[in-house]
């Protein structure tokens, strides 16, 4: 189930990133080339780096794990992605990007915003961290309603700090 | 089905959305068998997701496409300059279901407004009065609440607090519709059962939809001919400049003709003009229907702009139909608040997961997720006002990007108008009292989305230099090529348009049918 629907998410961001206008797709790489950003330090980084572009002190990092499981297939689509990810890993690494506080990461980040580096993790992430099942729970999003029947018998007028308006024009 | 020989003669309609499955099903009631050339594939209600990103995948439009102007859509999603459906139903299995008509003076623009600067301004060459027996069919066929004796939804979560606001900011012209979705049970749909996710096609049946009602009743007729997944790419005509046949690439690629008498345009405002441009030809040298070099030209998208606010206690703004409520008091012509023509305020909800990529484009860190953390307690709605169009608002053909199909890609082009920007900044200030004068503890200024409103750039005009179709929504150039969607708007009122759509198909139906039972095409 979780494998599929990862599957599936990161189907869904390379549909979103050919929508938006990322480059097109280069000739496919070769299973033995190896990925980029899957080793322990890497992952790190990159998870320091979602938590500062998109931080909610309430969630936990499994979220945040999987958002970066998404980063790492979306750097690794091409070779011209591939060559970007790594450069844009060493910048972190090269900053000691993992030792800085929030401020200062914060800022880090704003010194990169234009870089192909910075758009493809933030546009891999807002789509990957905010379509996590986890996530929405923690927002209180409850997501697909009509297998349990909408929302007519669980809460669609629930509201009840103000008073009931009217549904027709007056007259 | 019934199926029609490629070298048959056929009435051709091309889409099968709100123009096109409308024509489908009124034609072949009367008699008139039809090809339905539909480039998505046909899926079924079952088939629709209750997960945006996932059937956003399933359902949208997402043929290349480019796009420039300084329109912020052109900087955020270049790629994607509309938010369109590519499937049986077209994008009316997408819309959410605002079913207002236009107003009398939104027929006459130029007259009402007069000229506006940088604005190509028309009257249409029809008025209010002679729509009205078709918008009355068309609310009938929709099934709209509020009228004919359609009961009104009932208030959601984010009704209440829209309609609270509207009332202590001094609004009296609101409701919960006029509404495409059933409240009770209505045409063989039932009623709705508040599960939302109306613009991923409602799995419920309770919208409306050609999907849902024209097309499987025009299926039913025996007459209809529906070729899904049949992409046209080009309309050629015989030496006396009448169509005579749609080319058109099947779900293998493979390129097909089917001979025409009659052919219907309804691939919405991007692809119709598309189609007309690439059916260029040595009589034609600027495309089909193009002798006034109008064809693109005059595109509009709505004035829109969404107003998102959170409150102290809970709102859960996704619960229930998504654009059940409307306030119609700032739908007037006043130029004293610094522009003509006026908007509609709409409830609107999105799931945390569009939520977070359209609530401001490209915007990240705590400023940010301090909105996202407020999901909860979150209410929203959209802005949709009348736009001026512009000549040089404009679908073109790419000399660089192409199709999957080795075509030119469409290149939309767009700019606000001064009276466009001046409209919105209004307008978010009056939604932004409405939410305050509730108890709102913040709110933000959505900038507008990718367009699900199209509009123009085939318009109709009385004069044949000033469009390219006349008031039947007929070619002034080929009498036997007509226009049926949304791309004949002469302007475009504050008006959701898919009524006004589905009016002007039953409109030209008739016309339609009526000329060829005389033989006149």
């Amino acid at each position: 189930m979780e494998v599929s629907r990862r599957r599936l998410l990161i189907g869904t961001v390379s549909t979103l990133a050919l929508a938006v206008g990322l480059p097109a797709s280069f000739p496919a790489l070769s299973a033995e080339n190896a990925a980029v950003g899957t080793d322990a330090e890497a992952k790190k980084l990159l998870l320091r780096m979602v938590r500062v572009v998109y931080p909610h002190d309430q969630f936990p990092d499994a979220p945040y794990e999987r958002t970066v499981d998404a980063i790492i297939a979306a750097g690794n689509k091409t070779p011209g992605q591939k060559l970007m990810f790594a450069a844009g890993i060493g910048g972190l690494r090269a900053a000691s990007f993992g030792n800085m506080d929030e401020a200062k990461a914060t800022e880090y980040c704003r010194g990169i915003e234009q870089s192909a580096f910075f758009g493809l993790v933030r546009s891999t992430a807002v789509v990957a961290l905010y379509n996590d099942q986890e996530v929405w729970k923690i927002l209180k999003y409850e997501g697909p309603s009509f297998d349990q029947g909408g929302y007519i018998d669980r809460g669609f007028n629930d509201l009840d700090w103000l008073p009931d308006p009217r549904i027709t024009e007056k007259g | 089905m019934n199926t029609i020989a490629q070298d048959e003669s056929a009435v051709v309609i091309i889409g099968s959305g709100a123009g096109g499955g409308t024509m489908a099903y009124e034609l072949t009631k009367a008699g008139i068998p039809c090809v339905v050339l539909e480039a998505g594939k046909h899926f079924s209600i079952n088939d629709w997701v209750n997960d945006e990103w996932e059937a956003f995948g399933q359902m949208a439009w997402l043929d290349t496409r480019t796009t420039s102007g300084s329109w912020r859509v052109a900087r955020d999603f270049s790629g994607l300059p509309t938010w369109l459906v590519k499937a049986v139903g077209g994008t009316t299995t997408h819309w959410a279901g605002a079913t207002p008509r236009f107003l009398d003076y939104e027929f006459k623009a130029l007259s009402t407004y007069g000229e506006i600067e940088g604005a190509t301004l028309l009257d249409w060459p029809l008025d209010l009065e002679e729509m009205v027996p078709y918008y009355n069919a068309a609310e009938k066929a929709i099934g709209s609440t509020h009228v004919h004796g359609r009961p009104p939804l009932p208030a959601n979560n984010n009704y209440k607090v829209f309609a609270n606001g509207a009332e202590r900011v001094g609004y009296t012209r609101y409701a919960t519709g006029p509404y495409g979705t059933n409240a009770e049970p209505y045409d063989d749909r039932p009623g709705s059962i508040q599960d939302g996710f109306n613009f991923q096609g409602d799995k419920n049946g309770s919208k409306w939809s050609t999907l849902v009602r024209e097309i499987p009743r025009a299926l039913k007729t025996g007459l209809c001919d529906l070729r899904p997944q049949s992409h046209a790419v080009k309309i050629t005509h015989d030496a006396s400049g009448k169509a005579d046949a749609v080319l058109y690439v099947d779900k293998d690629g493979n390129l097909q003709r089917q001979a025409a008498k009659v052919v219907c345009v309804a691939g919405n405002s991007i692809e119709t003009p598309r189609l007309l441009l690439l059916s260029d030809s040595n009589q034609f040298p600027n495309g089909l229907a193009n002798g006034s070099d109008q064809v693109g030209r005059n595109y509009m998208r709505h004035m829109t702009g969404s107003m998102y606010a959170w409150f102290e206690k809970p709102v859960h703004m996704y619960r229930g139909e998504t654009m059940a409520g409307i306030i119609k008091d700032e739908v007037q012509n006043d130029p004293s608040r610094g522009f003509v023509g006026g908007y509609y305020m709409e409830t609107l909800a999105l799931g945390p997961a569009f939520l977070s990529s359209f609530i401001e484009p490209g915007a990240w860190g705590r400023d940010f997720t301090k909105m996202m953390d407020a999901y909860c307690n979150m209410a929203g709605m959209w802005l949709v006002g009348e736009d001026m169009p512009q000549a040089s608002n404009r679908v073109t053909l790419s000399d660089t990007a192409r199709d999957q199909w080795d075509l030119p890609a469409p290149n939309v082009h767009f700019d606000d108008h001064p009276n466009d920007v001046a409209m919105r900044t209004y307008a978010y200030e009056k939604a932004e009292a409405l939410y305050k004068s509730v108890g709102a503890i913040g709110t933000h200024r959505t900038p507008p989305y990718p367009s699900t409103h199209n509009l123009g750039t085939c318009r109709m005009s009385a004069n044949p230099e000033d469009g390219v179709v006349d008031k039947w929504g007929r070619a002034h150039d080929v009498p036997n090529l007509f226009v049926s969607d949304g791309s004949v708007m002469t302007t475009g009122a504050a008006a959701n348009p898919t009524l006004t759509i589905v009016a002007l198909a039953i409109r030209q139906a008739e016309f339609l049918a009526g000329e060829l039972k005389k033989g006149n095409l």
